[in-house]
């Protein structure tokens, strides 16, 4: 995906002329002579805009990938004063590749934010450093701020050289170096030169150091320590600058995923098996007389419809899957008794268990000692990721052996990767192309949504480019899901009600399956299934992925336990109820059962909940969010159950609730205030507030619209959402049967950040508002009607039935 | 063949007449807006405007649509330009009061159901040219045949967008 924000400037060829190299902070920036035209701080490539509707045939892009060592595949300054960057992040609305990323490459470079006329995202073909889309600010220093760094060196370095004065006596400012005067009379004194000029008529390259893997799903990262800009004079970063890609978006004009179109292109309906472990008995027939241009395709278990027709493909799709006949299979647990076979049924001990990193002291002889106990399980259903648009792919294999695919993932490099694995070639022999499309939530963030190898695979068979659009049912049932578990806890409170002792054992099925479900039905190569014996992406161990934050307590034990995804061992094709990372993966799992057994020991101490947690708490960042916190929301400072609290009755009691996280150096507490119906066991969120300290808070307007995304998308999974399933597969296949949150039910929701320039550091702005509401709503319940509800979703029957307890 | 009028165009549709207008906008014209979301009048990505009033592509067959006039967020510029006589000078550079309020308020996250959204919209406004939150929200809610689903949450983005929109509707559009 190219965003254009203005028209692209040409660059001229270099001409072969001896080069000199010079040394800029352990980056090598070569000189090769001058060039009649043009001229940037690196040349060496034309830009061809592609990935207009209606493509140009793909066999006029050259296949290759940049050299992400090349700073040039990063920034390119070019002789009028624009600037483009490069980023192998794509954007699924988060924003942050057309604002935080600009702002900081724009702050680093000290030119303005509207001289980024172009950014690259994605593409295999046009940027270089690959990778997930998942915490693009969270380890604080982007590759594309350090790139950054980089060229402005090498900026200085030139100016330097053709002002006649050492660094040291330079400045810049929106893009013009000027010689400062400040130690007495200098040569040149006052003299200044623009970016444009220092590149121009230049044959210029920057090399930088990377390390990494491109198709991994960390990618390449920049490494070196260039000196960056302190924080303190920044000017472009803090500011609400607006996203560039909006108004293409509400005015039609964008190019999503699903507009693009080749010539000759096939529509698809893919028929999935009956069951998550059926293979294919016999396919169902087209019905030629009356649909002459549709074909079935079969290869292996993927069975699949053809048509040039999008609708005659649907129809068609529809008849032939009632004829289809698969093996039938029933070796799901059924759902009422997840958790016993989850507990009971499931190889705990094959994966390597994992311990907590603050783990201290002795938790068994400190609750032997305590004065009072608290024991409980926590519980949490699968969940999908249930992007609004299914997921589609476009792909375009050619005789010669390549291929391109159009689609939209947050990780192209490493689904060029899969492919390429698919297939038995080499990657580069795959393009991938990437588009705004509906967000994925982490579902791609390996690579595949579901339909790019099945695109992949029908093109190969028919030799023409093929469009797979899922079917809404389709996306629900054969898509990867957030990760089922529980968690049991043990903590022991002293004498003085403080905790004395907290024990917590998590339990989760392995939480990242990027096999190529296409591949798997056709019975081509794809990554190995989950097992103890897999690298770090499909390992079934179970890492401690939510910080502790209560350093005050002296005994301390978190265990994680790992397993098989459930009827992965059973499905011949090793399919089962296939698990995958979503917004907070792992982390919403162990931070929900942990902060509300928090809430549950403060209730046991009688203590104000949010005083409870400062007591127990040493990190100055989080005591400082929770007080900012409890401020904010008019929190009512009393322990849980409100006086008022009821377990019967038909008029709403009222509670409130907190929980707090500490994700990728940004510290969140969130309050909330609900209304429960004890007769009817309906909840209604009615006010929320989310505290936020990132750190450097990047464009204040567009992380307040992440933050309420996902404070909506929490009470969401909170109230609603649970993936229904049978012995035989999942039956959630709709909005329906997997409900979302509808606008009438979300709350009054308050963002505050805190701006704390102190720390030095972006932290991850999107990420956890969706995870915070969970526990926090947990919390209010039980304030308000004195009953535990442990297990999500809170749907009003589970309420109710809870409350008669 | 059917005649449609989409977005103040009239366009021939060769396309079978049981074929949901979705489709046929997407594949035929080259109307590309309207999104595919289920298929089945549940989350409202798909919506158009059909004689004024919100409808779902996905299930409305192409001849429900036969000599009436269809508009998709394409063209909501020429709709607001029509409705406030622009001389054709002024609407060349004039966006409808909904889309410049849904760029104002940053509202769309990935945006794949925004189009709807902003056909939804439309819709109240020119019914209700103020409404209250409480209105918005029952009219992304309540409306038949199913809600409004985003899945990014922008909802408070939405009703804030809305109740901008109809500021600048009152003030006869953006300046």
């Amino acid at each position: 995906m190219i965003e254009v924000i203005e028209a692209l400037s040409d660059v001229t060829a270099p001409l072969p002329i001896a080069e000199t190299n010079t040394n800029i902070y352990g980056a090598q920036l070569t000189r090769r002579g001058f060039l009649k035209t043009g001229g940037t701080l690196v040349v060496g490539f034309s830009l061809v805009r592609s990935g207009v509707a209606n493509a140009e045939a793909p066999a006029d892009t050259p296949i290759r990938a940049f050299d992400a060592a090349l700073v040039g595949s990063w920034i390119e300054i070019r002789p009028d004063n624009t600037v483009s960057f490069r980023t192998g992040k794509s954007d699924f609305g988060q924003g942050t590749v057309y604002t935080a990323y600009r702002q900081i490459v724009a702050e680093e470079l000290d030119i303005s934010f509207e001289s980024i006329t172009t950014v690259f995202t994605a593409d295999t073909d046009t940027t270089p450093e690959g990778g997930g889309t998942f915490d693009l600010l969270g380890r604080g220093t982007p590759n594309i701020r350090k790139a950054a760094a980089y060229a402005r060196q090498a900026l200085m370095q030139l100016a330097s050289e053709k002002l006649g004065v050492p660094k040291e006596q330079l400045t810049v400012e929106n893009g013009v170096v000027s010689v400062t005067v400040e130690n007495g009379i200098v040569p040149n004194a006052g003299k200044s030169i623009k970016y444009g000029d220092l590149v121009k008529g230049q044959n210029l390259k920057l090399t930088i150091p990377v390390v990494g893997e491109l198709t991994s799903i960390f990618g390449l990262n920049v490494t070196g320590n260039p000196p960056m800009k302190p924080v303190s004079s920044y000017k472009v970063v803090g500011k609400s600058f607006k996203n560039s890609i909006i108004p293409t978006k509400v005015t039609g004009k964008e190019l999503w995923v699903t507009n693009v179109k080749l010539p000759g292109m096939l529509h698809a309906r893919v028929i999935h098996p009956a069951t998550l472990g059926s293979t294919l008995i016999s396919a169902g027939k087209v019905d030629k007389q009356k649909y002459p241009n549709a074909q079935v395709v079969v290869k292996g278990n993927l069975v699949a419809v053809v048509s040039p027709s999008e609708w005659e493909a649907i129809e068609v799709a529809s008849q032939v899957a009632e004829q289809t006949k698969w093996s039938e299979w029933k070796s799901l647990p059924p759902q009422a008794k997840l958790y016993d076979h989850l507990r009971n049924e499931s190889d705990w001990k094959s994966a390597t268990v994992s311990k907590g990193r603050k783990n201290i002291g002795d938790t068994a002889a400190a609750l032997q000692s305590a004065a009072k106990t608290l024991t409980a399980t926590y519980a949490m259903p699968y969940l999908k990721h249930a992007p609004i648009g299914p997921t589609m792919a476009l792909a375009d294999y050619r005789p010669d052996g390549t291929v391109t695919v159009h689609g939209h993932t947050q990780n192209a490099q490493a689904l060029r990767g899969q492919i390429a694995m698919m297939l038995g070639t080499t990657v580069d022999k795959v393009v991938i192309k990437t588009y705004p499309g509906a967000g994925h939530y982490g579902r791609s963030n390996g690579g595949n949504a579901g339909a790019e190898d099945e695109a992949v695979i029908l093109s190969k068979e028919l030799g023409k480019p093929v469009r797979v659009q899922w079917m809404r049912n389709d996306d629900m049932q054969w898509s990867t899901q957030s990760p089922a578990a529980y968690a049991d806890v043990k903590i022991g409170l002293d004498a003085n009600n403080r905790i004395s002792s907290y024990q917590i054992e998590h339990y989760m099925p392995a939480g990242q399956d990027d096999r190529l479900i296409g591949a798997v039905l056709a019975g081509l190569p794809t990554m190995p299934a989950p097992s103890e014996k897999g690298g770090i992406l499909n390992n079934t161990a179970n890492g401690p992925s939510d910080p502790w934050m209560y350093d005050a307590v002296p005994n301390l034990t978190e265990l994680c336990y790992g397993t098989y995804q459930v009827g992965q061992k059973a499905s011949p094709l090793a399919i089962g109820l296939r698990d995958h990372t979503m917004r907070t993966p792992g982390q919403f799992q162990q931070n929900y059962p942990r902060e509300i057994a928090i809430n549950d020991a403060a209730a046991l101490a009688e203590s104000d909940p949010i005083q409870f947690r400062l007591d127990h708490a040493k990190d100055q960042r989080m005591m400082n969010t929770l007080r900012r916190l409890r401020e904010e929301h008019g929190w009512e400072s009393r322990p849980s159950p409100s006086p008022k609290a009821a377990a019967s009755g038909s008029a709403p009691i009222r509670g409130q609730g907190v929980s707090v996280m500490l994700r990728s150096n940004t510290y969140w507490a969130c309050a909330c205030q609900i209304a429960v119906t004890p007769d009817t066991g309906a909840i209604k969120v009615e006010r929320m507030t989310i505290v936020s300290d990132p750190g450097i808070v990047i464009n204040p307007e567009q992380l307040k619209r992440q933050v309420e995304g996902g404070a909506v998308m929490g009470v969401s999974i909170a109230l609603h959402e649970e993936v229904a399933f049978n012995e035989s597969g999942v039956t959630s296949e709709n909005w329906y049967s997997y409900p979302i949150l509808t606008m009438n039910e979300i709350p009054d929701i308050k963002v505050v950040l805190i701006h704390n320039p102190e720390a030095g550091i972006y932290g991850q702005g999107s990420e956890a508002p969706n995870a915070l509401a969970s526990p926090a709503i947990a919390a209010a319940i039980f304030d308000a009607t004195g009953k535990h509800v442990r297990k999500l979703p809170f749907r009003p029957e589970y309420v109710k039935q809870m409350l008669k307890i | 063949m059917l005649t449609i009028t989409v977005n103040g165009q009239k366009r021939q549709v060769s396309s079978p007449e049981g074929t949901p207008l979705l489709y046929v906008l997407r594949n035929e014209l080259d109307v590309n807006s309207p999104q595919f979301g289920c298929g089945m009048a549940q989350c409202g990505s798909c919506s158009i405007l059909l004689d004024g009033k919100e409808v779902r592509s996905c299930i409305t067959p192409a001849v429900m649509a036969s000599g009436k006039e269809i508009t998709t967020i394409e063209g909501l510029p020429d709709r607001w330009a029509k409705q406030k006589h622009l001389s054709p000078a002024q609407a060349a550079n004039t966006l409808h009061p909904v889309q410049e309020a849904w760029i104002e308020q940053q509202t769309p996250l990935c945006g794949i159901c925004q189009s709807g959204m902003m056909i939804k919209a439309t819709e109240l406004l020119e019914s209700n040219p103020n409404p209250s939150v409480e209105q918005i929200k029952d009219v992304f809610t309540n409306s038949a045949p199913s809600p409004h689903l985003c899945r990014c949450g922008s909802y408070i983005a939405i009703i804030d967008a809305v109740r901008f929109a109809s500021t600048l509707m009152a003030k006869g559009g953006a300046q």
